[in-house]
């Protein structure tokens, strides 16, 4: 396995009002490739920004983050673009599709900025939303409409999925459904899987649990033989 | 007070929608009142005048009235006050240009009073003339000065006692004019006591104060009281000046009706959309402060109150501003054509009628819009909305082919999904290019009259008025000296089937300077048999080829009837043409009144009043036209300052309900330029179908305008390919350009902020 991900010596501040804020402090952390990760954290803690940072959102005030041997921190806005379009699949809270698009076309709409994405039918398929195809987001349920996100992240290919808090709007037994989808992408499929979560009790089936608290890294744990979502979550 | 600030705030923050109901509002009223207090203004100046100088109600023409002639008409039932008038043309000796002084012997006018404007007011005990103030004004011309006419080569002189406006002078100008100079003529008004005869006045005019409007059993009446012994009766519906003036002010009046309700209805929408955006926006709150206790009713009249101020404030400051302001626009140009003793604009109640119906429907609209607050519990309005449902409307259906890309899709279901916004982007962009192609259709239309009246029509380059006076061996002298042809031209009465109507008789000799053009516009020759009725008379009596005309002459008292051998269309002299091989044929004699000469003749000959270079003549075309212009000035910068407040107000309102789904596409690797083209196409769709409807309302607006320009006025619509291209080319650019005013903004979407929660 090689690192996929290298964040080294991240600091992120933000200006507020006069003073300054600093949002993540010193932070350092490596991801390998295929790996399923937690990043726990409570509210405020900084876990966002990493993922705003990782996911090309948003630019580091110093350090490096390295991508695949690339450091995005010194990117254009145009090569930002170029990075989320190529490498980086997005998966939100409220899932954030297209209104207007079907279940297919927004899944589809990846072709439009990748052109090594997979084909739509196939990763509806995979997720289990074949039936739902033609449907528009408003007639699907919210696990639905969350599964049709991770279809559209995961068909253009990228290197890795990030997702921010995938569980927060849905049931507790949708939501061990969607996890367990992720966590079989990253174990069957290879993928890079990172979730961003305040939630502890999903620690326990990742690979590795990086914890932010007050802008810092609390404590990295690597779980040798990780449990299934389903165990962990009841 | 707390819900006040609340409202100030709310304002503040999202200013350029709040501006764009505010400034839609202003606009609606401000061109409404601006257009309307000038016609309005020019409407009661006109009206104050006739009810001051008691404008007489119906003239009689005739030879010769005596005062028993006048008697037998006062005998007429509703018939209340007769003036008989003696009206001479006379030279006004001591100028240059010798100008023909219309000479209005009178005893103390009642009817068609001259209204005093310097020096004294007319008195019949003293002796001396009271000449008409613009003439005065162009000569230079004081109180006090003396004034030498000739009358049929006698010359007198008299003192200038004062100057005055009769109120039959409002739209005059001298025979050879198109448009008035004053140098060129004037009137004078002379007390029946100071005419070197005595005994009865030879009257020439009658002039009557009647409350009858039905003209044509009045002059039956009177025809048959005189024994018909008269020339011309006219009704006031048929005295030049008085129609020309009216049709001037209806002219603007249609205009100044139809483009403000397209800037009220365009006003409402943008009331329509800011506020229901601002009530979804605001739901949580709403919810709020339901849950604090505020009763529907209090947080209904909050909302309501934001239309209600903002068009209040709109309204009234466009209700202040518009008379005061667009008025002066018109009226430089305006009283270099017609003579009226004040200018101004006026306030109408109509007026504070369109304020409050602004106030009341832009009220009413932001009522609309928040209705839904009425319904639903607290608990409801405090959880976010349900997205709207989307489905697969006709709108796709008909759009959407297979394999149909992204941009196409996304665009054809947003428009079907935001359908107010979409038909208000329409609407706007319609309104724009409609006011641009009629605008410049006007522009093309008046030049086109210029090609037709000026190179078509009129092929001389130099023609002479003959006066009055001129003897046959003058005229004929004249004629030789220019290598001229002559034509005689009188105004004329003509009848169909007891329906009256008059114009302009053109009786000509061999005339080659004078081109035809038949309904079409082709080239035509005029027959030399019978009589030509031009196209708009034609229509107005609704005659054709073939059918039979009486006319005669003012001056002449026997009515002719001919037959109407062809129609022809001219832009500015309706009325009838012949030859002069058939006038004599009918038993009158020619009297040429011009000469026409292809010669750039100069100097003075003997019987010759005046010479006119066709150079002078377009001049005074073009300085006509000048007010014309400045409406189509205004109405293009309106249109483009429409299309500009729309669609601006339409890409904020789009901008904040799509911000999220923005923050998606260029998360998932949307280039901000492509977010742009997406945005771009559906702009471009929704303008393209704006101009494809805009130029046919433009055309028809057009043609609307050109129907109100009066009978004596005929126009043919032409719009020039340019202008078309002009039109569509300044929307597209309008639309191309508010689109690229948000294109910072789509750079700036906050990708992390939008994505987090549902607000």
């Amino acid at each position: 396995m090689k690192p996929i991900i290298e964040f080294v010596h991240v600091v992120k501040e933000y200006g507020v009002g006069e003073g300054v804020f600093r949002a993540l402090d010193d932070v350092s952390f490596v991801i390998q490739e295929g790996e399923f990760v937690v990043i726990l954290g409570p509210s405020g803690a900084g876990k966002s920004t990493v993922l705003n940072l990782l996911g090309g959102m948003d630019r580091a005030s110093s350090g490096e983050i390295r991508i695949k041997d690339q450091n995005i921190a010194g990117y254009s806005e145009q090569q930002l673009t170029e990075y989320r379009a190529k490498n980086v699949g997005f998966v939100f809270q409220f899932y954030n599709l297209i209104p207007t698009l079907t279940a297919w076309e927004n899944v589809a709409l990846t072709k439009e900025i990748s052109g090594e994405s997979l084909d739509a039918d196939e990763v509806l398929a995979s997720v289990g939303l074949a039936p739902h195809r033609n449907q528009f987001p408003s007639q699907l349920s919210g696990g639905e409409q969350q599964r049709v996100a991770i279809a559209r992240a995961i068909c253009k290919n990228p290197a890795m999925l990030l997702c921010d808090e995938p569980t927060g709007a849905l049931d507790s037994e949708t939501g061990t459904a969607i996890l367990t989808l992720l966590q079989k992408l990253s174990r069957e499929e290879g993928k890079t899987v990172i979730i961003v979560t305040h939630n502890s009790s999903l620690a326990k089936a990742a690979d590795k649990v990086i914890s932010i608290r007050n802008g810092k890294v609390h404590s990295v744990e690597i779980h040798e033989e990780p449990l299934a979502v389903s165990e962990v979550r009841e | 007070m707390m819900l006040l600030r609340k409202m100030l705030r709310d304002m503040r923050r999202g200013k350029m929608q709040f501006v764009s109901i505010f400034l839609m509002s202003f606009l609606g009223v401000f061109i409404y009142t601006g257009i309307g207090g000038e016609w309005y203004g020019l409407q009661k100046a006109a009206d104050n005048f006739y009810q001051e100088t008691h404008f007489a109600d119906a003239w009689l023409y005739g030879q010769g009235f005596s005062e028993k002639d006048a008697e037998a008409v006062r005998k007429i039932n509703g018939v209340t006050r007769v003036e008989p008038r003696l009206s001479l043309k006379t030279i006004g000796e001591q100028f240059d240009n010798k100008p023909v002084i219309t000479l209005l012997v009178t005893e103390n006018p009642m009817i068609s009073k001259p209204k005093r404007i310097r020096g004294d007011s007319f008195s019949s005990a003293e002796d001396g003339v009271w000449i008409s103030d613009r003439f005065a004004e162009a000569k230079g011309l004081q109180p006090g000065d003396s004034l030498t006419l000739s009358y049929e080569g006698k010359a007198f002189t008299k003192m200038i006692r004062g100057t005055v406006m009769s109120p039959e002078y409002v739209s005059s100008s001298a025979s050879g004019d198109l448009t008035p100079n004053f140098n060129n003529f004037g009137y004078a008004y002379l007390p029946a006591a100071s005419l070197p005869i005595s005994g009865e006045l030879p009257a020439t005019e009658l002039l009557l104060d009647t409350e009858r409007t039905d003209s044509v059993r009045l002059e039956a009446e009177i025809a048959d009281a005189l024994g018909g012994t008269y020339s011309v009766f006219l009704p006031r519906s048929r005295f030049e000046s008085y129609t020309q003036f009216q049709n001037e002010v209806q002219q603007h009046r249609a205009m100044g009706s139809v483009f403000p309700l397209a800037f009220l209805a365009i006003a409402l929408l943008t009331i329509l959309t800011t506020m229901t955006r601002m009530v979804n926006l605001q739901r949580i709150q709403i919810g709020t402060l339901k849950a604090i206790g505020f009763s529907r009713r209090r947080i209904l009249q909050h909302y309501v109150s934001y239309g209600f101020w903002l068009s209040l404030v709109g309204a009234l400051l466009g209700t202040l501003l518009g008379p005061l302001t667009l008025p002066r626009l018109f009226y430089p140009s305006m009283s270099a054509y017609y003579t009226l003793p004040r200018w101004g604009a006026a306030q109408s109640p109509l007026f504070y009628g369109m304020a409050v119906m602004t106030v009341l429907a832009a009220t009413l609209t932001t009522y609309l819009a928040c209705r839904e607050l009425l319904q639903g519990t607290t608990a409801e309005a405090l959880r976010p909305k349900a997205p709207r449902a989307v489905r697969r409307g006709w709108l796709e259906k008909v759009l959407l082919r297979r394999n149909a890309g992204f941009n196409t899709r996304w665009n054809v279901r947003d428009m079907s999904r935001s359908r107010i916004r979409s038909l208000m982007a329409v609407v706007g962009v319609l309104s724009c290019t409609a006011l641009l192609v009629c605008a410049f259709g006007m522009r093309d239309s008046v030049n086109d009259v210029k090609t037709w009246q000026y190179e078509e029509i009129n092929r001389f380059a130099t023609r002479l008025t003959v006066e009055e006076k001129a003897t046959s061996e003058q005229i004929a002298a004249a004629q030789e000296a220019v290598n001229g042809e002559a034509i005689m031209e009188s105004p004329v009465e003509l009848r169909v089937k007891g329906v009256k109507s008059s114009g302009l008789a053109s009786i000509t000799d061999q005339v080659t300077l004078i081109g035809g053009t038949d309904a079409s516009r082709h080239e035509m020759k005029f027959p030399a048999d019978g009589i030509s009725i031009s196209y708009k008379l034609a229509n107005k009596l609704n005659v054709q080829s073939g059918d039979e005309v009486e006319w005669h002459l003012y001056g002449q008292e026997e009515w002719t009837s001919s037959t109407i051998s062809a129609i022809y269309r001219t832009p500015v002299a309706q009325g009838i043409t012949m030859s002069r091989t058939y006038y004599e044929q009918q038993g009158y004699d020619f009297r040429p009144t011009s000469l026409l000469t292809a010669e750039q003749a100069g100097g003075t000959f003997p019987g010759i009043a005046s010479l006119w270079a066709k150079s002078d003549l377009i001049a005074g075309w073009d300085k006509m036209t000048d007010s014309m212009y400045i409406m189509v000035y205004l109405l293009i910068f309106f249109a483009v300052l429409l299309a500009l407040v729309v669609l601006y107000h339409l890409g904020l309102l789009f901008f904040t309900e799509k911000e999220r789904e923005l923050a998606t596409l260029k998360v998932i690797g949307f280039s901000s330029n492509r977010i742009r083209g997406l945005l771009l196409t559906q702009n471009i769709w929704l303008s393209l179908l704006g101009i494809l409807l805009g130029i046919p309302t433009g055309i028809g607006l057009l043609a609307m305008m050109i129907k109100t320009a009066g009978d004596s006025f005929d126009m043919m619509i032409v719009i020039q390919a340019r202008s078309y291209l002009f039109s569509v080319f300044l929307t597209l650019i309008v639309s191309v350009t508010v689109n690229r005013m948000f294109s910072g903004k789509i750079r700036n979407v906050d990708m992390v902020g939008s994505l987090k929660g549902v607000d």
